[in-house]
């Protein structure tokens, strides 16, 4: 009987973990701030990608990733950040039919609170994009940003893609 | 015009005489109203006139608002609130008005990428340009009122309606033949001093005026020199005023930089390693170039054969090399890229001795002998500046440290800095909001037995 719980166990946790998962890979990001699940179905893109930018294209057409450090920020908190970001996004300049879906919503990304929204705008060829953003200002300052995006109206929620990679994300500081 | 002008010239005496004794505090104030009226009066027809004001995305925005904050942070004039207004045209230009509105086109923007110090030497060209008064002054002199100018605006002020419409349609003559060479090479001045006090590297207005040259050289004339003076003769006035930018050179007292320096050049590492680990420079002085063992090829190849290299340096990130090649007036640097290509060759009166990398691997310390005394020059890659930074002073030895230059003179070292560079950082960013770019796919032909890709076919949206 306890054999057979081992088993049971043993399949519970290789179902569980990460390369069960349709196979993900560790990311690491190179400087060394944070790192997380990725599924094999995010490609990564180098020709968008930085040292502070990691770019990833999903399997649908318009299926966006991307983690952003922004360096020392002089925001006092993440509300103020989204804020200001939100504002500037739908000014003159900023983005095409910007419209805030929703209000700001506390997130919490492996122990640090930010700040959550989605919006939807049009892109450069006329198409309707949703986006969810998490907005953080992490110990010492420095700005940190999640987005993922999609032509889904779905995207605006938290979705299950990026749940799963927010579960798995940790800081390395 | 000359009636117009007779009568301009009664109206304000008669008013100077009726204000009499003002005080010259309020003069200054009223002047600066003038001006302030006189620019903004003119400054919507010419927005108009070249396409309207454009937006800049985002990020772009953020950065020319913190270029042209510190750098108007640092102006004389407190009578002066300066505006930037980007144009929405695709010719290179920047002007500004009396009264502190400042634009730039995007077409410059353009030009310019994002080279803080380029950006910087534009706009503090035009700040100058307000901060002397150029562009009043120009009017008035126009208007033939050269001795009133002061005394006139303090009356102008008091008549405004069409005298200043007058006053702005001079503005839009005067500012189609430029304020004048006089106050060009003024502003070109006051604007690189005004970068290095914000933060900036003056070598800026340099680079800025070669890339100038070299859009208005090949593509469309750009509409910025059509009103300045000669290229070369404000390079050259730029290029002389760059080493007052650096600090006189004084004694090092610090016995740990001593050591370091005592070590002598490159102590950290040899500049014949090559940053990336892929070649092995092989010196042997003698004619027939310079003789590379490259690691991934795993063979020995001969760069720059026509030249009998003396010394060889790999800049600090491995980008270029430095050769010290014998020519016929003496040594020469030449600048090379990763394959050995020859990308510049520093030209400078005397026989270069040796060099040094600077730390951000975008100059060199050149020691030169003669004409005259040895003495130790910067050289700026990329604009081909020199500056003499030992400052008469008899100069054996150099090295370029992360805290500054250094230079042995009668067995003392001295340290001399150049002007500090502070990098632009935004003390409230935006993240940027990214969409997917469009996915080209070659196609794959079979063709015997050998594949070919096609260049993927690029449909626009």
């Amino acid at each position: 009987m306890a054999k057979h719980g081992a088993i049971i166990a043993v399949l519970l946790l290789s179902l569980l973990s990460p390369a069960a998962m349709g196979s993900a890979a560790v990311l690491t990001d190179p400087t060394g701030l944070y790192s997380t699940f990725i599924g094999d179905h995010w490609v990564y893109q180098a020709h968008h990608s930085s040292t502070d930018l990691m770019v990833f294209y999903g399997e649908a057409d318009h299926e966006l990733l991307y983690f952003q450090r922004l360096g020392p920020v002089a925001y006092s908190s993440a509300r103020d950040f989204a804020q200001r970001s939100v504002e500037l996004y739908g000014a003159p300049g900023g983005l095409e039919e910007f419209q805030l879906v929703g209000d700001f919503q506390a997130v919490e990304v492996a122990g640090e609170w930010g700040v959550s929204c989605s919006y939807s705008y049009q892109d450069g060829q006329g198409n309707t994009l949703w986006e969810y953003r998490i907005f953080l200002v992490l110990p010492g300052g420095e700005g940190f940003s999640i987005a993922f995006s999609d032509s889904k109206p779905e995207a605006a929620d938290l979705p299950l893609l990026l749940e799963d990679i927010l579960h798995h994300w940790r800081w390395l500081f | 015009m000359v009636r117009n002008r007779l009568r301009l010239t009664c109206l304000i005496l008669v008013f100077v005489l009726l204000l009499g004794a003002a005080a010259p505090s309020s003069a200054a104030t009223i002047s600066a109203r003038f001006e302030r009226t006189l620019g903004s009066g003119t400054a919507p027809a010419l927005i108009k006139e070249y396409g309207g004001e454009y937006i800049p995305p985002i990020q772009q925005r953020l950065w020319l608002e913190e270029v042209f904050a510190r750098l108007t942070a640092c102006v004389g004039r407190e009578d002066v609130e300066y505006t930037l207004t980007v144009l929405n045209s695709r010719e290179a230009n920047a002007f500004s008005l009396p009264g502190g509105y400042v634009f730039i086109t995007r077409g410059l923007l353009n030009l310019i990428g994002g080279d803080e110090a380029q950006l910087a030497a534009v706009l503090g060209h035009e700040i100058a340009h307000v901060e002397k008064k150029h562009g009043v002054n120009a009017v008035l002199r126009q208007m033939g009122l050269t001795v009133l100018a002061e005394v006139g605006a303090l009356a102008l002020d008091f008549i405004s309606g069409e005298l200043v419409r007058l006053a702005g349609a001079t503005l839009v003559q005067v500012l189609q033949l430029g304020w004048g060479r006089e106050a060009e090479f003024e502003a070109d001045a006051v604007g690189q001093s005004l970068a290095v006090q914000a933060g900036f590297d003056p070598i800026g207005a340099i680079g800025l005026l070669d890339r100038l040259a070299q859009v208005n050289s090949s593509e469309e004339p750009v509409h910025l020199f059509s009103t300045h003076p000669d290229v070369q003769q404000r390079r050259q006035r730029l290029e002389t005023a760059l080493g007052s930018f650096w600090s006189e050179p004084v004694v090092v007292g610090d016995s740990k930089v001593l050591e370091r320096l005592n070590q002598g050049r490159n102590s950290d590492q040899s500049g014949r390693t090559d940053p990336k680990g892929r070649y092995m420079l092989e010196l042997s002085g003698q004619p027939g170039g310079l003789r590379v063992f490259d690691e991934q090829n795993r063979e020995y190849v001969t760069w720059v054969p026509q030249a009998s290299v003396r010394e060889a340096a790999w800049s600090p990130q491995g980008d270029y090399l430095a050769l010290l090649v014998e020519a016929e007036a003496g040594g020469e640097v030449w600048i090379t890229d990763r394959w050995g290509y020859v990308v510049e060759q520093l030209k400078v009166q005397g026989d270069v001795a040796a060099f040094c990398w600077s730390p951000h691997g975008r100059a060199l310390a050149l020691d030169v002998v003669g004409p005259g005394e040895k003495r130790v020059m910067a050289a700026y890659l990329g604009e081909k500046a020199y500056v003499e930074v030992s400052r008469g002073l008899t100069a054996q030895g150099s090295c370029w440290l992360d805290d500054g230059l250094y230079f042995l003179h009668n067995g003392r070292w001295y340290q001399t800095q150049p002007p500090e560079v502070v990098q632009v950082r935004i003390d409230h960013p935006v993240p940027v909001v990214l969409q997917r770019k469009r996915v080209l796919n070659p196609t794959l032909i079979k063709e015997g037995n050998t594949y070919r890709l096609t260049r993927p076919a690029l449909t626009l949206p």
